[in-house]
């Protein structure tokens, strides 16, 4: 269970301070996957972030199944996002000289999972989000947009983390592969009981949401 | 695949820019080494040379100078007193003299030549050697008095080594026996062997052993006993040069100015050690260039490296943020950058490692053989006795050729023969140099790394 209260993120700039997310409060159970809409500059990434343990709140409580978060230090923050959270970029953010597998295992090594079962389990998650045969052994170069945001997809939720992030998901996807993606972070998520948050701008990615909020001006309801 | 194995394989990411950051690094480790190498060889030269040369003085007759000078000889006395200066441990005296056809039997070995013609029409004045200014001239033959045989010749009037007899025996240091060591080529040419029998002052002189010493000119030389030249000769009591052995470096100054008090203005009193650093100025001057240049090519590879990693880690900051965000330590990024500055570095290293071994000679060759060429041009007429050539007219004094001079001209000769090898601490002071380059290039790029924030990754979304 994700439970965030009343969290702020404020930045300076050259017109003074800019709050980007303004007392924000919602909660998120286990297997759900909740959508966040929202206009460019309405403050979406700026919350990922927060919620992403990326950045440190201003103010306001962030919490994961009862462990308080918000007042983790860096090294904490580092070692929470290793071992908790999975992340999925609009530009998958793969490493472009790692083949898809050795990808996946990246976040298995930041997560200490154990060295000799590391290429297993990163041969199942890709078997998982459909990637079969000698595309595990491609660079992200020689896989096509939809296939690499699945290898992001297995590498988000290699190390079975309680909370995946994914960041306008399908924005780099024609509109049938983003559909597809959806569908497999969802399924995902329920299979492993995951707390799924995307940031989109996309209503249809959003229908497919169990939930969906809508944050403008750094302000977040839900809306139905 | 750990961070380590990752930057490893991160530096053959882009083939053209690891050819390139590689190439420039080869370079200048190549450099590094051969400057390493050469100043390496060239220290111990100079070690060598210093520890060789530290702890004598030479004492000759005031205004001797070789051909160019003349001077009174010194006398036995005076060196004697010279040995009873505290801290001497032993004083060595030569009186050289020249035989001409009318006092020996023997005949040079060199003939005079085109270098010696030069001279036939000597120095002005009487009494000189035979030829005068006719032009036919005739070298003389050398004989070397001296209390120290074996060691006569070193560094001396024929830039010769240590003379090594090949057949015979010696004579002691306060022989006055009629006696003579020849060198090989001089027997050669007049047929002495031991046991044979020449002139020289109208007296017979049997020859009890031949020498070798390293070179056709010192070869050809005479050596007796001091008092069998002073006794025939006719100059009894004679010395025209002297060299004082002193039992520590550390005393070297205070027994010079001691002999200097004691000898005034009757001889000149030069410290090996002075001799040797005027004759080394080269060699150190190749010393401080190497050290130089192989601090520029240091600084300048790190600095490359620098530049390079500096480019490197701007180019994948947002690759540090996904690694953060996925949950690596800023540590761990860091080692795996600090591994791919590592595999360059000593990619660079290896290729410059061969490299360098390869030029290090001739570099170090050239730089000496260019050190000593510019510094000695007053110097090698000093060296003369060209050829088989000599004065055609007087000596002043009946001056030798003896003395500084010629020892100077030995050593010059031998400071240009530098041999470089490379030694383990050679290889060692490389390695660290290599991991020096690696910890400068890296460090300002590792720097960078720490301060990526891992939320700039979703910001520039």
């Amino acid at each position: 269970m994700l439970t965030i209260s009343n969290l702020k993120k404020s930045f300076s700039s050259g017109a003074g301070d800019v709050t980007a997310v303004k007392d924000v409060s919602f909660e998120a159970r286990s297997g759900e996957m909740v959508a966040i809409i929202g206009p460019s500059g309405s403050g979406k990434s700026t919350l990922l972030s927060l919620l992403g343990l990326l950045d440190a709140p201003d103010s306001g409580s962030l919490s994961l199944d009862g462990k308080e978060l918000a007042s983790l230090s860096e090294s904490e923050r580092t070692h929470f996002r290793a071992k908790q959270v999975g992340f999925v970029f609009q530009q998958f953010n793969l490493i472009p000289n790692l083949t898809a597998r050795e990808n996946v295992m990246l976040s298995l090594e930041f997560a200490n999972y154990p060295k000799a079962q590391r290429a297993a389990r990163a041969e199942e998650m890709l078997t998982m989000v459909g990637l079969t045969g000698d595309k595990a052994n491609r660079r992200p170069a020689k896989l096509s947009g939809g296939e690499q945001q699945r290898v992001a997809i297995a590498r988000a939720f290699a190390n079975q983390p309680p909370l995946i992030l994914a960041d306008e998901p399908t924005g780099s996807l024609d509109r049938a592969t983003g559909q597809r993606i959806v569908a497999l972070l969802r399924a995902t998520a329920t299979t492993q009981d995951a707390t799924v948050l995307v940031v989109t701008h996309d209503e249809s990615v959003a229908k497919q949401a169990d939930r969906r909020l809508e944050i403008e001006d750094g302000v977040l309801r839900e809306i139905a | 695949m750990n961070a380590i194995t990752r930057g490893v394989k991160n530096t053959f990411r882009n083939s053209i820019r690891t050819v390139g950051i590689v190439a420039i690094l080869t370079v200048a480790i190549a450099l590094s080494i051969s400057m390493l190498v050469a100043r390496d060889a060239v220290n111990k030269k100079i070690e060598s040379v210093r520890a060789s040369t530290g702890n004598t003085i030479s004492v000759s007759p005031a205004g001797f100078f070789g051909f160019s000078g003349g001077g009174t000889p010194l006398t036995t006395t005076q060196i004697s007193d010279i040995s009873s200066i505290r801290h001497v441990t032993s004083v060595t005296s030569t009186l050289t003299q020249r035989l001409t056809s009318s006092d020996t039997s023997l005949t040079a070995p060199t003939p005079s030549g085109s270098l010696g013609g030069q001279f036939s029409g000597g120095f002005g004045g009487s009494g000189g050697f035979p030829g005068g200014s006719s032009g036919t001239f005739t070298p003389p033959v050398r004989v070397v008095g001296t209390t120290t045989p074996g060691q006569a010749l070193v560094g001396g009037a024929n830039g010769g080594g240590t003379e090594t007899l090949v057949s015979g025996s010696s004579f002691s240091g306060t022989s006055t026996a009629d006696v003579a060591i020849v060198g090989k080529t001089l027997a050669s040419t007049n047929s002495l062997k031991v046991g044979s029998t020449f002139t020289a002052w109208n007296t017979k002189i049997t020859v009890i052993g031949i020498y070798n010493a390293q070179s056709t000119f010192a070869n050809s030389d005479v050596l007796m006993p001091l008092a069998t030249v002073q006794k025939l000769s006719g100059n009894a009591n004679d010395v025209d040069s002297a060299t004082v052995y002193v039992d520590s470096v550390d005393n070297v100054s205070a027994v010079q100015a001691k002999i200097k008090a004691q000898l005034g203005s009757a001889a000149d009193v030069t410290n090996a050690q002075q001799q040797a650093e005027q004759q080394l100025a080269p060699l150190n001057s190749v010393k401080t260039i190497s050290t130089y240049t192989l601090l520029g090519t240091v600084v300048g590879a790190g600095i490359i490296l620098l530049l390079s990693m500096l480019m490197i880690v701007r180019e994948r900051r947002r690759e540090i943020g996904v690694l953060k965000a996925l949950g690596a330590k800023s540590s761990s990024v860091m080692r795996q950058f600090i591994a791919e500055a590592t595999t360059f570095t000593l990619l660079g290293s290896f290729f410059g490692f061969l490299i360098g071994i390869v030029l290090a000679n001739p570099i170090t060759s050239t730089l000496v053989t260019n050190a000593s060429s510019s510094s000695s041009s007053g110097f090698s007429r000093d060296g003369g006795f060209p050829g088989g050539g000599f004065p055609g007219g007087s000596l002043p004094g009946g001056g030798s050729s003896g003395g500084f001079h010629f020892g100077a001209r030995g050593f010059g000769h031998a400071i240009t023969s530098v041999q470089t090898s490379i030694g383990f601490s050679t290889l060692l002071v490389a390695l660290l140099i290599a991991l020096l380059v690696a910890a400068v290039g890296s460090s300002v790029a590792v720097a960078n790394i720490a301060r990526v924030r891992p939320a700039e990754v979703l910001r520039s979304e």
